[in-house]
């Protein structure tokens, strides 16, 4: 998968995926625009300019919301990790739509003086020290350019030159832009609608975003206990409980995820995270020795951790035992693509 | 200068060394850390917005490559820790800005009983 980059990888999902994305930007703003105007009690006449770039601003809030509920959900039920799997085209889109909205507003409000409207943006109100009136721009262009950051390293490119972990720590900023795009919006447009429509949208969305973050990470907390067995090895499930063709994933002392696979009879274990976003290999099916991600379809060798040829993507091993009908995993992993034996799983004590 | 004026000054001049960067980066480091990245080319101007924004940290992760102190072993350490904290903070700051900006915001002028600022056409005349 990445032999060698392209501008954008497409497949058929993908373009399903952009095309009911596409479908859904364009309703909304129809819907906003032209549909329902009147439903949107403006309460003072505003002009084609003012109502698009609201209609911007409200697509883009939506889009922010509902790309940050896909991650949760995927990790609170599976069957939304279909949405999970093109988040990045949703993401790019999204800030396409957030800089329409900004575009709109520079050149309706900032754009008819003797001044730059980027410096009219930035001195036409500066009442830092209080609420009332509080400049909420300021969290609008904070929240745009960490969307900008988000999206411009979305190619595969960057997880690759960044590495994951620290493509994933820069990509984590969608949060800090989630908190202001809230305040932007409750300290900017809350205050001047007074119909009640605007404030429960915007209080439902954030309240599911919230909700979902929490029941999410409470989920993974409780289920995340690291069960260390002493040494270097820990403890993983009984033989009993592993399934053929499946993985139990066990977290190692230090945070580490290791996925346990039992295929054909024999165990094989690898790093739960996949070389390309990080995704859980653990809850892929083993096929003909080769687990597929659940998020983005790459897929790895158990025995070695290597992606088949001709991709090059490779994830560390780890060397395992079964004792007393219990599996365990040494912690320390084994450089990636190392080649592990595998360990049969019907036997009393077994050393590799 | 004003402070808007230094704002706009300062974001000038990282774009200026991001584009310079950029430049180096993508004609000379891409092809000697990254082997996916030989021999294709149609996909390196898309890496340039990100350059502009971000060029620190690409200036350090080309030295890391470069230098070989990529360390292989942290690049499947998912900071997946962090979501619970993420959760948590999300559910303290966004109620409160809710709360706060519902809570100071005024009252619509239509509910105020309109006051005459003029006298009557007929009487000025």
């Amino acid at each position: 998968m990445s032999v060698k980059y392209i501008p954008v990888q497409w497949n058929r999902n993908k373009w399903v995926y952009d095309a009911a994305l596409l479908v859904g930007v364009v309703a909304f703003l129809s819907v906003f625009l032209f549909v329902a105007p009147g439903a949107l009690s403006h309460e003072r006449p505003i002009n084609p300019q003012i109502h698009n770039a609201r209609a911007f601003g409200a697509c883009a809030f939506l889009m922010l919301t509902l790309i940050l509920c896909i991650g949760p959900l995927a990790r609170l039920d599976r069957r939304f990790l279909p949405l999970l799997y093109n988040r990045r085209h949703f993401g790019v889109m999204t800030c396409v739509v957030a800089l329409s909205h900004a575009f709109y507003i520079l050149n309706w409000y900032f754009a008819f003086s003797s001044s730059d409207k980027y410096s009219a943006l930035l001195f036409a109100n500066t009442s830092f020290g209080q609420l009332a009136g509080f400049p909420f721009e300021i969290f609008g262009i904070f929240a745009l350019l960490c969307l900008m950051i988000l999206a411009t390293t979305s190619h595969d490119f960057w997880l690759k030159f960044l590495s994951a972990p620290v493509w994933k720590s820069l990509h984590y900023l969608i949060y800090p832009a989630y908190v202001a795009v809230v305040a932007h919006v409750a300290l900017g447009i809350l205050q001047d609608q007074q119909h009640p429509t605007l404030p429960v949208i915007v209080m439902t969305g954030a309240s599911a975003v919230v909700a979902l973050h929490l029941a999410a990470a409470v989920k993974e907390h409780l289920a995340g206990d690291p069960a260390a067995a002493g040494g270097d090895w820990v403890h993983v499930c009984a033989t009993a409980d592993m399934s053929d063709g499946y993985a139990k994933i066990a977290q190692l002392p230090g945070g580490d995820r290791v996925a346990v696979y039992l295929n054909d009879g024999r165990l094989s274990a690898i790093s739960n995270a996949c070389a390309h976003q990080n995704g859980p290999l653990g809850e892929g099916k083993v096929l003909d020795c080769l687990v597929t991600c659940p998020w983005h379809g790459f897929q790895y060798d158990v025995t070695n951790g290597r992606a088949p040829a001709p991709f090059t993507e490779r994830v560390p091993t780890y060397n395992l035992r079964v004792e007393n009908g219990t599996v365990m995993v040494n912690r320390i992993a084994n450089p990636p693509g190392t080649y592990v034996e595998p360990v049969p799983i019907h036997q009393s004590e077994t050393l590799t | 200068m004003t402070a808007a004026d230094t704002i706009l000054a300062f974001a000038q001049l990282w774009g200026v060394v991001g584009a310079a960067i950029a430049l180096a980066f993508l004609t000379i480091g891409i092809d000697r850390i990254d082997e996916d990245a030989r021999e294709a080319y149609v996909f390196r101007p898309l890496l340039i917005p990100a350059i502009l924004l971000i060029w620190p940290l690409v200036l350090w992760r080309w030295w890391v490559l470069e230098t070989g102190r990529d360390q292989w072993a942290r690049r499947h350490r998912p900071p997946r820790a962090a979501h619970l904290k993420v959760a948590v903070v999300m559910a303290v700051l966004v109620p409160a800005i809710l709360i706060t900006a519902l809570a100071q915001r005024q009252d619509w002028p239509a509910d105020i009983a309109p006051l005459r600022l003029g006298q009557p056409a007929e009487v000025s005349e």
